[in-house]
């Protein structure tokens, strides 16, 4: 079956969604209050980012207590008689089979003024009179739009997911589907959805399936919009340029991110330039581009990106013999997957030196080169004087262990 | 820590520095402080010293009167837009009629932000009074120097950090060598915080603190090694070079300019021709220079690096001109 693996995994109970505990602990109590009497407020309004879990923990509510989920969404008609029509009636009376009844209003976001006139009228109208539960679902709840509707809700917000949950439950489906996936891997996926569970699943299946390995250099390309056979052709044009001609038309025919190729140049340029006076005049050329790079961002003056493609092409090109020591493979940049493998451990150090230098008064980069080496040590040596110090510093669990972790 | 732990919180109990304590002790008396600048190098207790100011005139509930900000952490213009406008235009309800705005490492500002905060500085002079601390007075912009009342923060003699050491040995009951206060004042040179992170880390062995202590610590704390990264250049193995560069800016957090202070310093020690120090001192210089415009610390170390393998084929060559 070529499910998509966002419904092929879609949670069946509400065990099964991640994150959002508060969330979906008061949903249930809500709607607990039903089986008593008719609680105050008879709707839900759940709001939050795209991806963090609000449908499928309505849909796993119904399956968990067996009702039934009427559910109305953006590609359904949404005008006054429409929602008269679907939720009117269902408000009103019990289902066929005695089941109890749960009304979905999902992305109520796209209710439009003109295509669904008066709906949003009606649905504040239902909500008020309504004998069944029911749910709304939007993105932003405060749109002035929502604002006589709102007050007829109970509002609860659904946070994004952190990381750590999400690069969890991509580690479960890998289980399921057999691959198998470097840890970095799955943390990059997560890291780059920033919260939005089905954009990583629906990146993870694109990325993995029908493979039953998935490489954390696998996942680097995602951030590089430009193609392999692309990149590489380039590369070469300017490695072994005939003339300064050939090598600067390969950068200036090519339509790839030019800071990427400068990546790429840096990465490759020590295994093609072997020789030590010619790799020294290459890295100069590079360091040269990438001064020019800096004017330009800090002068906004683009005219200057001339020099910054002429350095990184015809440059590196002139400062070498060009000669092949045979067939080379060229790799993706381990700088590019250095900086998102310890970008979260970067962001802690920074964090952590902004915490001890407001303790110490003094800034984050003086607490890493002034502090942060001492405190290791003291850390190592002594766990109780280190104790004392995190809980003066306020330095979280991540931090005391980067801390207390011998190099 | 021991260095905030043992750090004055009055004037009066600042022992160095004794001409600037005694001036700012007149601006107590006269509750009256003009903007000032103290410059000197670090760990000299410029910082201690504008603290104990806040402290002497406001009283124990200094921090409701005062706003610290470092520049390195926030070095835009919109800082000063921002943050500190609105800090400095809001009038102080005690009996000392202004705030002090505390405005450290204000070298590092951008010359756009002290242009920004020079204007600022005079227009809310009533409500708001600026201390600058910095370490080179030279990279503040002259009309700020020019409204301020400059103060120069000096390293202390060597007599007063042995004064120190001791003092906080004997509270926290260390046993401390003779050779061991020497080899802290050694490492220390003259930073008073350094001196002290050095003594509370030899503490943290709970062995009595002598020479061998102390260089065992420092050993330890030192990041990875620079030397060793410079090493691997000259061996002629560049891409484990960049692995270690790579692994001191991101694993270790540590600024480009740091490790180039540090390949600078250990330059001189490397057994290689002297014309190619002088060669790779131009490229530190020249690499120094331009992180500051922007450019990519790594490719421009690496560069230098690059320049390390070269160094080292020519010796091995023999070249040894």
């Amino acid at each position: 079956m070529n499910l998509p693996w966002t419904l092929k995994y879609r949670p069946k109970t509400l065990s099964e969604v991640i994150g959002n505990e508060d969330a979906k602990k008061k949903i249930l109590q809500w709607i607990k209050k039903w089986d008593e009497k008719t609680p105050k407020k008879r709707a839900l309004l759940l709001y939050g980012p795209p991806g963090t879990g609000k449908t499928v923990t309505v849909e796993a509510l119904a399956n968990d207590l067996d009702m039934e989920l009427v559910q109305s969404n953006a590609s359904d008609y949404r005008t006054a008689d429409a929602v008269q029509r679907f939720a009117g009636r269902s408000s009103r009376y019990g289902t066929l089979f005695g089941k109890k009844r749960l009304i979905l209003f999902d992305e109520i976001d796209g209710i439009t003024g003109s295509a669904d006139q008066g709906g949003l009228r009606e649905i504040t109208k239902i909500v008020k009179e309504t004998g069944s539960p029911i749910i709304l679902i939007a993105n932003d709840a405060y749109n002035p739009r929502f604002s006589t509707l709102r007050k007829s809700c109970e509002l609860i917000e659904f946070k994004k997911p952190t990381r750590t949950q999400i690069t969890r439950l991509l580690a479960k489906i890998c289980n399921l589907e057999g691959i198998r996936a470097e840890p970095d891997a799955l943390k990059l996926i997560a890291e780059r959805a920033n919260g939005d569970v089905r954009s990583a699943i629906n990146d993870l299946q694109a990325l993995a399936q029908g493979k039953d390995r998935l490489t954390f250099e696998d996942v680097a390309w995602l951030s590089s919009r430009d193609r392999k056979e692309v990149i590489f052709n380039i590369l070469r044009r300017i490695f072994y340029a005939r003339s300064i001609g050939g090598a600067l038309r390969a950068v200036n025919e090519a339509d790839v991110d030019l800071d990427m190729l400068l990546e790429w140049i840096y990465e490759n340029l020590p295994y093609h330039v072997k020789d030590p006076k010619e790799l020294a005049a290459a890295m100069e050329m590079l360091a040269l581009a990438d001064v020019y790079r800096g004017r330009v961002a800090t002068t906004q003056n683009w005219s200057l990106m001339r020099y910054f493609i002429d350095f990184m092409s015809a440059g590196i090109a002139t400062s070498w013999s060009r000669k092949s020591h045979g067939w080379t493979p060229f790799r993706f940049p381990s700088r590019i997957m250095s900086m998102s493998r310890s970008k979260a451990e970067r962001d802690m150090l920074k964090t952590m030196g902004l915490r001890i230098g407001r303790k110490c008064h003094i800034s984050a980069d003086r607490a890493a080169r002034d502090v942060i080496p001492f405190l290791r040590v003291i850390f190592q040596n002594n766990p109780k004087m280190g104790a004392g110090l995190a809980k003066w510093f306020g330095l979280d669990e991540d931090m005391i262990a980067f801390l207390s972790r011998k190099k | 820590m021991w260095t905030e732990k043992y750090r004055p919180r009055s004037l009066d109990e600042i022992v160095n520095q004794e001409e600037i304590v005694n001036r700012l002790k007149s601006f107590v008396k006269a509750r009256n402080v003009p903007h000032c600048i103290f410059a000197g190098p670090p760990g000299t207790g410029k910082t201690t010293a504008a603290l104990c100011l806040a402290h002497d005139l406001y009283g124990p509930g200094y921090h409701e009167y005062i706003m610290e900000l470092n520049a390195s952490d926030e070095r835009g213009i919109n800082v000063v837009r921002e943050t500190v406008k609105t800090f400095a235009r809001t009038r102080s309800i005690g009996e000392v009629p202004f705030k002090i705005l505390i405005l450290d490492e204000a070298d590092n500002m951008t010359s756009d932000a002290q242009q920004a905060l020079r204007r600022t500085m005079e227009r809310y002079t009533e409500t708001a009074r600026f201390i600058l601390i910095a370490n080179y007075s030279g990279r503040i912009i002259e009309p700020i120097q020019s409204r301020c009342a400059p103060f120069r923060f000096t390293y202390l003699p060597e007599e007063q950090i042995i004064k120190r050491i001791r003092y906080i040995a004997e509270r926290e009951g260390l046993t401390i060598s003779e050779d061991g206060i020497k080899a802290i004042i050694e490492i220390g040179g003259g930073d008073l915080r350094r001196t002290i992170n050095v003594l509370q880390t030899a503490a943290s062995t709970g062995k009595p603190i002598d020479e061998e202590t102390v260089y065992s610590v420092v050993g330890r704390a030192n990041p990875a090694d620079v030397r060793e990264m410079m090493l691997t250049a000259l061996n002629g193995e560049f891409v484990k070079a960049r692995e270690k560069l790579r692994e001191l800016l991101l694993r270790y957090g540590l600024a480009g300019s740091d490790i180039l202070g540090q390949i600078h310093s250990e330059v001189f020690r490397l057994n290689i021709p002297e014309r190619w120090k002088v060669k790779i001192i131009e490229m530190i210089g020249e690499a120094d220079y331009r992180l500051q415009q922007g450019s990519s610390e790594e490719i421009q170390l690496s560069a230098l690096l690059a320049k390390f393998v070269e160094a080292g084929a020519e010796i091995k060559k023999g070249r040894l001109d």
